[in-house]
Parts: C-alpha cells; structure tokens; sequence
C-alpha cells in the first residue's frame, strides 16, 4: 500500500496536541494544587503564588472548586483524546522501518510530535534573530524555550531511533554468528537496558519526580520556564519508554531471517530517489 | 574497587557489548551504571541479594545514582547541542533541493577545457558543500550521482574518478561547519569557534593537495582525463576569462550593493552610533564603510559594464548564477559565525532558512519537501544524539572514579617519547575508524586521549614551530578529524566506499572502489603528517 505521507493532517494532529500539552505543561502548577495539593501550609502559598504568577489567563477563574480553569481542563481533555486520534492516524512513510506492528504506533506518532518540535524551535531561533538583529528589540523568552523544546527534541528521537531501529551499532562480529546466537545476544543487550532503566530510576525518582517536579523547579531567568522541572521526569520516563520499545523490537523481530549490514545501509531507497530527483538523474 | 580495575572492566565490557550489536548510546549507558556500582557498591555484583544494602542502593530515589540524570539532563540543555539538528536539517534540505545540480554545471562549464577539469569540478564543488554543512554520506551519493557518469562517459580513468568523488566528498567534516567538530567541542569543552578557525587552514590544505594531486596525475597520464570535444561557438579560454571577469564584477556590484544596504539600514536605525569602547564595531556595518562600500558598488557596475560589456555580462551571469546560491549559504553560515552576528546554533537556524528561501525562489519548495526533510532530521538526530547521551553518563561515572586522571599518570609515567605516544594514538584512531562510526569515537576514546595530550610536554609535540598550551585541545580536534578523513577511506569498512557503491554503476564493485582510494589516501596521510609535524599550523588564524 503505497501512502504519501505528510498531508495536512498530519501536521495538524500533531500540531495541536503540541499546544494543549504546551500549554497543559505551563499551567501544571494548577493541576498540582487541585490533584496532589502539598500538605505542608508553606509549601500550599508558595506553589498558588507560582500559579498566580505564571498564569496565562488569570482572569478565569477555577471551575470545580479548584485552581485550573477552564482552559486548562479543555487542555487536560483534549491530550489524550488527541493523542488517540494520532496514534490511529499515523502513516509509515516510504524511508521508514517498514515491519512495523499496531504497538509501535506510539513511537511513530511521538516521532511525529517530534518532527512538529523541530520545526517550531527553528521558526522560534528564526524569530528571535530577526527581532535582535533587524529591530534590536530581543525576546527574553525565545532562546529559553528554544532550550526547552530541544530537551524533549533530544529526548523524543531516540526513542523514535528506537523503533525504526537506526540507532549506531556494530554488527562486525554479530553479522558473522548464526540467527540463534544473534537473538541471544539480543535479548541480553536487551535486558541489560531494562536492567539500566531501572537502576536510574531506582536511583533518582525520590530527586526528579520530588524535589524537581512537584516543587516546580525552574530555570531561574526572568522567562523562567520549568525546565528541570519538566526534562529531568522525561529523561526518566523517555528512558523506560526506550527500554520498553526495546523488548518490544527484540519480540517483533524474533522470527526476522538474518541480513548484512553496511553502512550503504544509511541510505535507504527513498534517500536515493530523492536525492536522484533533485540531480534530474533518471 | 580500585581505578586499574574498573579501568580493565569497562576496556572488555565495551568490547563485549559493541560485538553483541548493542546500540554504542546504551552500551555506554549501562557501562556507566557498571561504573557506578563498582565503585560505591562492588558487593552488588557478587551478590546481588545485598540490594538496597549499600552506598548506592541504599537511598531509594536518590544518591550516587542521581548523578547519571544529572549529566543527561545538563548535556540536554547544552545550547551549542541544538545546532545538530539544525545543520542536519538544512543538510537535508539542501539535498533535496537541485543548487547542487545547477552549481555542478555552472563549475563545469567554466573549467570544461582544463585538463582534468570534472575531477577538479568535483573537488571544487566538494569543498563547497562542505562549507555549507558538514555531514558527509549525502555528499558522496549526491557527487557519485552527478560527476560519476560523467567523468566514465568521458572516458576518465576509473580510479581516478571514484578516489576524487568519495576523498572529496569526506571533506564535509574537515571544513567548517562540521559536526564533527561540534560534538568534539562540547564533550571537551572546547570553544567550538575556535576548532571552526583552527580547521580552516588544514581543511583547506586538503583540498588543495587534493585538487593538486589530480592536477598533476593527469598532467603526467594525459589520457587518464581526456578532454571533451569541442563544440563549435564555444567560447575559447581567453574568451571564458573575460566573461568570467564579467561574472565577477557584477557579483561585486551586487555583493557590495547588499552591504551598503546593510549599513544604511544600521545607520538610518541608528543601530551603528552611540557604540562605546567596550562593544566591537559592526563589521562592514559602519557609519565610515558608507562611501568605500558605494564605491565598490560603482566600481562593479562601471567594470561590468564599460568595460566587458552588456553582452559578456549576460552570457557571464547566464552560467556563472548557479554559484550564487552556495556562496549565499556560505555567507549566512560562516558570515553569522564569523561577523560575531549570532552563535553556532543561530548560524545554523539561518542556514538552513537561507536554502529554504533559496528553493522557494527556484520553486522547488514545498510542504513535502519541509516534512521529508524533517524526517530525515528526526532520524539523524536520534542516532546522533542518544550516542552521546550514554557517553555523557559514561564519562561521568567514569570521571568521578577518577579513570582520566589515572590513564593520563599511566601514559605519562610509562616515559614515552612524546612523538610515539601520539604516533600510537593516530594509529588507534585510524584502527578504530575502521569499524567504527566517528560519533562513537569521539565520544568514546577522545575523553581517554585528550587528558594524555594535555599531560604531555608540550615543547616535544611537532617539529616545527611550537605549539601554546591553550590550543592544544583545538589542534588535537583538527587533528581528530584529519584522521577521520582517512578512516573514511581506508579498506574494508571505509564508510565512503560504501556510500558510493550505492550509486555507482553495477560493474564497479567494492574493491575498485577501495583501490581507486589508495593515492587519495596517501594524499590524506601526507596532510596528516604535516600536522603532527607543524602543529602550530592550527593557529595561524586563531
């Protein structure tokens, strides 16, 4: 079935789920307070502080007794409902791994979100440049939240490598040894990455999820946007979701007939017809 | 447990795990935890029952531990780390777009009657995409599509043709920008602008010696390159030299043009007064630059027109227009670098709308081709990226066992000659290069080298010249990356002879490919040779 991919759709979905978790994420000290609020008095007026501060739209007021607005809620709704439509949606281009089951639509459809990463931190570095440069007039907020972006940029694509398998490996030796062997040593790197994904977080959800997230942490300029609070939790559960997709490579290629690697293998056919389009060769 | 030790481990963990194809980005990872744990809690491997007994399993959701995200996290929010994606970005739009097939012809048609002329076309036009980006791999294919046919169909030596394509096409990450240079620069913490000036001159140096060795092999062997027929009305060389004197004055109009409404702009703004001692002056930018700049301008227009004339202006303009989208490139990269207008990552958001822009106009852009690329960039970055990531949680634990410190007393107190030790370095390098990726390696061996080179006595490194403490690390990086243009080459795994096979025609199988390298290679190796011997050679901009 021979799809083209990147139709409006495609840019919307993910579009628009970028900008309710946009803006879900700048409002979390709302949720905070309605769902897990701090028990600890001080604590309670210094995060209803934060919120009043950062609010976007203070002029609405909480709906069911709470501190998140209606946006917020609207926001909070859409995210999952978006990210369903997303992940049903998506369509495997041409250049992608082809052998893809209906689980790995997760991946795909964060790479997707990642795609729509990419192209609104260059238009945010492109803004700011202009607005330095031509007018003299520079944001305080865009090279901040390019950095904000570029976390999860970073974070997000390798979890996409993941799926589609591309991640740098060298298969010297594993090309050379028979298919059982190839899928012992599989299932032992494997493990071995749950084992990590689960030593790191072992070793610092007490830190991340604590100190840096429910505190709000952030990055302390005059923009101020949470940063630790928000990439240090990703890199944790970026990681799991690695570590998950992992095992779920190692099942799906299981009955895989063994092939030769080389690194011609860095440019797949649809790499080649492009590149053949704009020389005009035939 | 002691550093020796867990030295030793971490030497055959890495080699265990890389031969069981574990991606290298976990690989590192979990050598890292492996570090961790022999280090603060080596009972955990003996019995792994002993969990939640020790320093580092002791404190659940905190403790040593924490230390890995940390260092995740503070690579994550490195601002420089931003301008991979970008220049992957732009790479992948500028190899979609057809500048590369336009800018290949208009090279060719004014060197056509040079003997030679399509292998130096090619190097020329190598050197030039490598200003524009710096990844290699797309630049082979897109040279092996373009110039190979054409040198076979002239009756080119085959050798030739194939070591000229694939030995330029791996200057992308000599010249500047290169994200070679990049990744380098943040894990050794050294001034990534300062490596992009270092790598000017030896890049250079490369290309020249290059383009130096095709000139005089087809000199001396005439029928490796023959020469085209020629078509009548072509122009003669005299001719071509006063159209292309035409070609280049109305670019001196239009360049200076530009500038002189750069200037007015600041000075209308307002944005060139008032700036006091402690600010640089805008280049080309001031008030003073006015009236030389508008006399540039006229000089252009008064050289292109009275004296080469309306005619040779056109027919000059006619071929030599598909040079002036690479050099715009150029210019918006290097000039946003180097004009102290914006950092590296600025440079490359810019470049990479500048070749947007560019395809716009030549109306070859589209949502497509944005969404294409973008996948490619989303690729890219994830395998490049997540590499470092794991070597970022590496060098850490490994740093804080205190391995660096350790290896750099070991080499030192060994009392090799200084000139050895690096011979043997390069050597590793070039070893490795063999079956390795260069992210790999830079990431996984340059944090071991790089502390040995800087406990070395410094008067011993080189011959000539004498090298100044600070710039030991960029010269090392420069001289990182010469290495890397041979093991790009070198037989049986060189990346590029893979790269080129995929385009070339059936009947040129691998070992053609690797046998047509063997001159180049030597030709890199000369290059290399002049750096360990000259090493000051790196500062001469600097």
């Amino acid at each position: 079935m021979e799809q083209k991919t990147g139709g409006l759709w495609e840019w919307l979905v993910p579009g628009a789920l970028l900008v309710c978790a946009g803006w879900a994420v700048w409002h979390t000290p709302a949720y905070i307070l309605d769902f897990i609020p701090p028990e600890n008095q001080s604590l309670q007026d210094q995060m209803s502080e934060l919120h009043k501060r950062k609010d976007v739209t203070p002029g609405l007021g909480g709906v069911f007794g709470g501190y998140a607005d209606f946006l917020d809620w609207l926001a909070l709704v859409l995210i999952p409902i978006l990210f369903a439509i997303g992940v049903r949606t998506v369509n495997v281009a041409h250049m992608e791994f082809q052998n893809y089951r209906s689980i790995d639509r997760i991946a795909l459809f964060f790479g997707r979100i990642t795609m729509i990463m990419i192209i609104s931190m260059t238009g945010v570095m492109l803004y700011e440049v202009f607005l330095r440069y031509a007018l003299e007039r520079p944001t305080l907020w865009a090279n901040e939240l390019t950095l904000w972006i570029a976390g999860f940029v970073f974070l997000l694509s390798g979890l996409y490598a993941m799926q589609q398998r591309c991640h740098i490996r060298i298969f010297l030796f594993y090309d050379m040894v028979p298919r059982w062997a190839q899928r012992l040593f599989d299932s032992v790197w494997a493990a071995l990455l749950v084992v990590f994904a689960f030593f790191l977080v072992f070793g610092s959800f007490q830190q991340v999820f604590v100190i840096k997230f429910y505190k709000w942490e952030m990055f302390g300029t005059a923009f101020d946007p949470p940063i630790p609070a928000t990439v240090q939790p990703a890199v944790l559960i970026v990681v799991v979701l690695v570590a998950i997709q992992a095992v779920l490579n190692l099942i799906a290629d299981w009955n895989l007939e063994p092939e030769v690697h080389t690194a011609a293998d860095d440019f797949d056919e649809d790499e080649l017809e492009a590149i053949k389009r704009s020389v005009g060769a035939d | 447990m002691d550093v020796g030790t867990i030295s030793i481990v971490l030497v055959l963990g890495l080699i265990i795990l890389l031969a069981i194809g574990m991606p290298l980005g976990f690989a590192s990872a979990v050598l890292a935890l492996l570090v961790m744990v022999m280090k603060f809690e080596p009972g955990l491997l003996l019995n792994p029952l002993s969990f939640g007994e020790g320093l580092l399993t002791g404190r659940p959701g905190t403790g040593p531990l924490y230390i890995l995200t940390q260092k995740i996290f503070d690579l994550l929010t490195e601002y420089v780390l931003i301008s991979v994606p970008l220049f992957i970005f732009m790479a992948a739009l500028l190899e979609r777009s057809g500048i590369a097939k336009e800018m290949y012809s208009s090279l060719d048609y004014w060197l056509s009657r040079v003997r030679g002329g399509i292998a130096i076309v090619t190097s020329l036009m190598a050197v030039i995409m490598a200003a524009m980006s710096g990844i290699i791999g797309g630049e082979v294919v897109l040279l092996g599509l373009i110039a190979l046919p054409q040198m076979l169909r002239l009756g080119y030596n085959q050798n030739l043709a194939i070591g000229t394509i694939c030995a330029s096409g791996s200057l992308g990450t000599m010249i500047p920008p290169s994200i070679v240079l990049i990744i380098y620069g943040l894990i050794t913490e050294t001034s990534i602008k300062a490596l992009f000036t270092g790598a000017f001159v030896p890049g250079f140096m490369l290309a020249s010696f290059i383009i130096l060795y095709i000139v005089i092999r087809t000199q001396m062997n005439p029928d490796h390159a023959p020469l085209p027929d020629p078509k009548p009305g072509d122009p003669t060389g005299l001719q071509k030299l006063g159209l292309f004197g035409a070609f280049l004055s109305i670019l001196l109009a239009g360049v200076s043009a530009l500038l002189l409404l750069r200037a007015a702009y600041f000075t209308v703004t307002g944005q060139n007064q008032n700036i006091d001692e402690s600010v640089d002056p805008i280049f080309l930018g001031m008030q003073q630059h006015l009236p030389y700049l508008a006399g540039y301008l006229l000089a252009g227009l008064a050289l292109a027109f009275l004296v080469f004339g309306r005619e040779r202006v056109r027919v000059g303009w006619e071929h030599g227009k598909g040079l002036v989208p690479p050099f715009t490139v150029i210019g918006v990269v290097l000039g946003s670098i180097y004009g102290g207008i914006s950092g590296i990552t600025e440079a490359a958001g810019m470049g990479a709308f500048a070749v947007f822009m560019i395809a716009l106009f030549r109306g070859e852009a589209s949502i497509g081709l944005v969404w294409d690329s973008l996948m490619r960039t989303l690729r890219s970055t994830g395998t490049i990226i997540w590499v470092t990531v794991g070597a970022a949680a590496l060098s850490g634990a490994y740093t804080l066992a205190g391995g660096p410190r350790y290896i750099a007393d070991l080499i030192v107190g060994a009392e090799m000659p200084t000139m050895l030790v690096l011979l043997t370095m390069m050597l590793i390098l070039l070893f490795m290069g063999a079956f390795m990726d260069w992210v790999g390696i830079v990431l996984l061996i340059i944090p071991v080298f790089l502390p040995i080179v800087r406990a070395m006595p410094i008067e011993e490194i080189g011959i000539i010249g004498q090298l100044e403490p600070r710039f030991v690390a960029v010269w090392f990086g420069v001289l990182f990356c010469m290495n890397m243009q041979v093991s790009f080459l070198s037989p049986p795994f060189g990346p590029a002879a893979f790269y080129l096979k995929s385009v070339a025609p059936p009947h040129i199988s691998l070992t053609d490919i690797f046998r047509g390298f063997l001159p180049f290679i030597g030709v890199q190796l000369v290059a290399l040779a002049v750096l360990l011997i000259w090493p000051s050679i790196v500062t001469l901009l600097l």
